[in-house]
């Protein structure tokens, strides 16, 4: 056969080769192309009888494509397995078949069966069926940058999509509430961004105690092999936690975690651990302000509770203090007269500070005005405030109570002592007394037991001095306490004209004492000279 | 692999409606897929896949749904999606699903 009549038999088929092309670039897989090549071939050959195979690899075996007769078929293709781009034909030429290599390598075998007439193949049928097998190389060369150019999209949206989901998932994880919800919430994402199959996220507290978080629920991690594993875990304040996932998936099955994922389940990682020191250090911030509002209000009460000024004692000079050690202080005192024209000194300390000491201070100068009000003895008086104040107190709470009430007629003073500080009493000739008498701190038992009461007498010259443990226990850098010794020491040689004098020497020693130092207690004191 | 993937599905006029449960990974995209090509062969066109009981969904996963579209996308067709978690319609989004599918809150709002 001429060439001219070959080129033009081949002529009448240019624009069906464009139209095939057109049918088989337009595939979205090499399944899809072999049906549309299918088409083109039983339309171009009048033939239904259409085998196709293709296999990745020379050694592999043959996928299917087509099946028609594929034993058959197979056996044909197999006779020309070595001799690639060949058009071979049965011995009657009734069936044409051939083994082709592809742009990637793999090979397609084709068989066209018998045609509907029974004529055999001609060679321009032969040349026909070579340019068709051409058109679908390159329509699969096509399709195998479709699919690449969509891997690439997909895969480059993919990682845009795992950034914005670390950072939705940082923000969601500083919202949630603390606990099994946080872990679920890190863990299902970070099984999600890894394409992990499964995994599992643990808490174990400082004494061993196991909470397991999985996802999807009720699975046994364990049962999965340590090579498709990948984990992170952190420490926080002695409560371990561990994110473990497992069995990394891929289209074409179990693949290993890469780098990437153990990134992104850092990542995770630290966005829980940031999540949870944050929840930490808003409660602290929460506490600390409900704990500044507290003081404040217990300021305030201590406020209306403490004298501004102490009353003016025809024959006597009398000055007082408090110097609380943090904002408020734990410690009362007051001097007021009484109704009968007799002068209450008090002075006590309230273990602890606070809203809780501010309102037994005021429970106790409540209680202790109104009793002094019917005239009762110190000492019953006392059994009664006692009883008061233990039922207003938590068991850890007791107040040291010194109350001692002058006639400033005569000198003469009641006095009560209830756990507190002994009072000083310097006499004329130098000789300092101390005055013990009384019973427990106000609120450590409520056994109706008895408080002593002392009565003395105040001569012209002679000073009284009551206060709290914080001038004796006063500390400097070195711990060394400020003591009672020095106290006495300084009480009996310090006789100044004035009490408040007096009240400023003492306050100056024992600050000269603690050098700067913080304060520890709070300072409280009265101190009453008769003239 | 973990299967913790359920997939119920009925006609709904000429929708063909899919709800899932659970975890849709390669397990479930290919349970979605397979389910979708029973169809597909007898010319479905209109898809719905209601993921309100699914909230998280891996990139395998998507790929699936990807090729769902695909083929609906080939015939004229189309998939739509409701009641969908946030995270997922941001996903979604990003991976650029809803160029070709849309959202609806219901199927009776498919023409």
């Amino acid at each position: 056969m001429s060439s001219d009549l070959i080129t033009q038999k081949l002529s009448f088929h240019v624009k069906s080769f464009q139209e095939s092309f057109e049918i088989l670039s337009g595939s979205n897989s090499i399944f899809e192309m072999s049906k549309h090549f299918e088409r083109v071939l039983s339309g171009s050959f009048f033939t239904t009888g259409i085998s196709l195979f293709h296999k990745k690899e020379k050694d592999l075996s043959w996928d299917t494509l087509l099946k028609k007769n594929s034993d058959e078929h197979l056996r044909l293709l197999n006779k020309v397995e070595d001799e690639l781009f060949r058009i071979s034909s049965s011995s009657d030429s009734t069936e044409i078949y051939t083994i082709s290599k592809l742009v990637d390598s793999s090979q397609i075998g084709i068989v066209l069966g018998k045609r509907f007439d029974g004529n055999p193949y001609t060679e321009i049928d032969k040349i026909t069926f070579q340019i068709f097998i051409q058109l679908f190389d390159n329509a699969y060369q096509a399709l195998l940058s479709l699919q690449k150019e969509k891997k690439l999209i997909f895969s480059l949206n993919n990682r845009v999509s795992q950034l914005y989901s670390l950072i939705d998932t940082g923000i969601e994880l500083s919202k949630i509430k603390m606990g099994s919800d946080l872990l679920e919430l890190a863990l299902s994402r970070a099984i999600a961004l890894t394409n992990a199959s499964f995994g599992r996220a643990r808490r174990v507290n400082s004494k061993g105690k196991v909470e397991d978080v999985f996802f999807p629920p009720n699975i046994d991690i364990e049962a999965s092999p340590d090579e498709n594993k990948l984990s992170k875990s952190f420490t926080d304040y002695g409560i371990e936690y561990e994110f473990a996932l497992c069995e990394k998936e891929s289209r074409d099955g179990m693949i290993k975690f890469d780098d990437t994922d153990e990134l992104l389940l850092g990542a995770i990682a630290r966005q829980v651990q940031a999540a949870i020191e944050n929840d930490r250090a808003n409660k602290e911030a929460l506490e600390n302000e409900t704990m500044k509002r507290e003081l404040e209000v217990a300021a305030e009460i201590q406020k209306r509770i403490l004298p501004v000024d102490l009353p003016v004692i025809e024959g006597y000079d009398i000055a007082g203090i408090n110097i609380p050690s943090k904002g408020v202080s734990g410690d009362y005192y007051n001097v007021f007269e009484l109704d009968d024209g007799r002068i209450a000194l008090i002075v006590a300390d309230v273990t602890g500070k606070g809203m809780p000491a501010s309102l037994l201070v005021s429970t106790l100068d409540a209680s202790l005005r109104s009793y002094l009000d019917f005239h009762i003895p110190l000492s019953e008086m006392a059994v009664k405030m006692n009883a008061i104040i233990y039922k207003s107190s938590t068991a850890d709470k007791f107040i040291t109570f010194l109350i001692a009430v002058l006639n400033p007629a005569n000198g003469e003073i009641d006095i009560i002592n209830a756990g507190h500080n002994p009072a000083l009493l310097l006499r004329k000739d130098n000789k300092m007394e101390m005055i013990e008498a009384g019973g427990v701190a106000f609120g450590m038992f409520d056994m109706g037991l008895p408080f002593e009461g002392k009565k003395l007498k105040l001569d012209k010259g002679e000073r009284l001095f009551i206060f709290s443990d914080g001038i004796p226990e006063a500390m400097n850098k070195d711990e060394e306490e400020y003591t009672d010794e020095k106290l006495e020491k300084f009480f009996v040689e310090e006789k100044t004209d004035s009490a408040d004098e007096f009240i400023n020497a003492i306050v100056t020693d024992v600050k000269l004492h603690t050098k700067g130092e913080i304060q520890s207690d709070d300072i409280t004191a009265i101190y009453l000279i008769r003239k | 692999m973990i299967k913790d993937f359920e997939l119920t599905s009925n006609m709904v006029n000429d929708v063909l409606v899919m709800k899932t449960e659970g975890y849709i990974n390669n397990a479930g995209g290919e349970k979605i897929a397979q389910e979708f090509d029973k169809h597909y062969s007898s010319g479905i066109t209109k898809v719905l896949i209601d993921i309100e009981k699914s909230n998280v969904v891996n990139s395998i996963g998507i790929s699936f749904l990807i090729e769902v579209i695909e083929k609906l996308n080939h015939k004229g067709g189309k998939l739509y999606f409701s009641n969908l978690d946030p995270s997922i319609e941001k996903t979604f989004t990003i991976m650029g699903l809803f160029q070709f599918a849309d959202k609806v809150s219901s199927v009776e709002e498919i023409k």
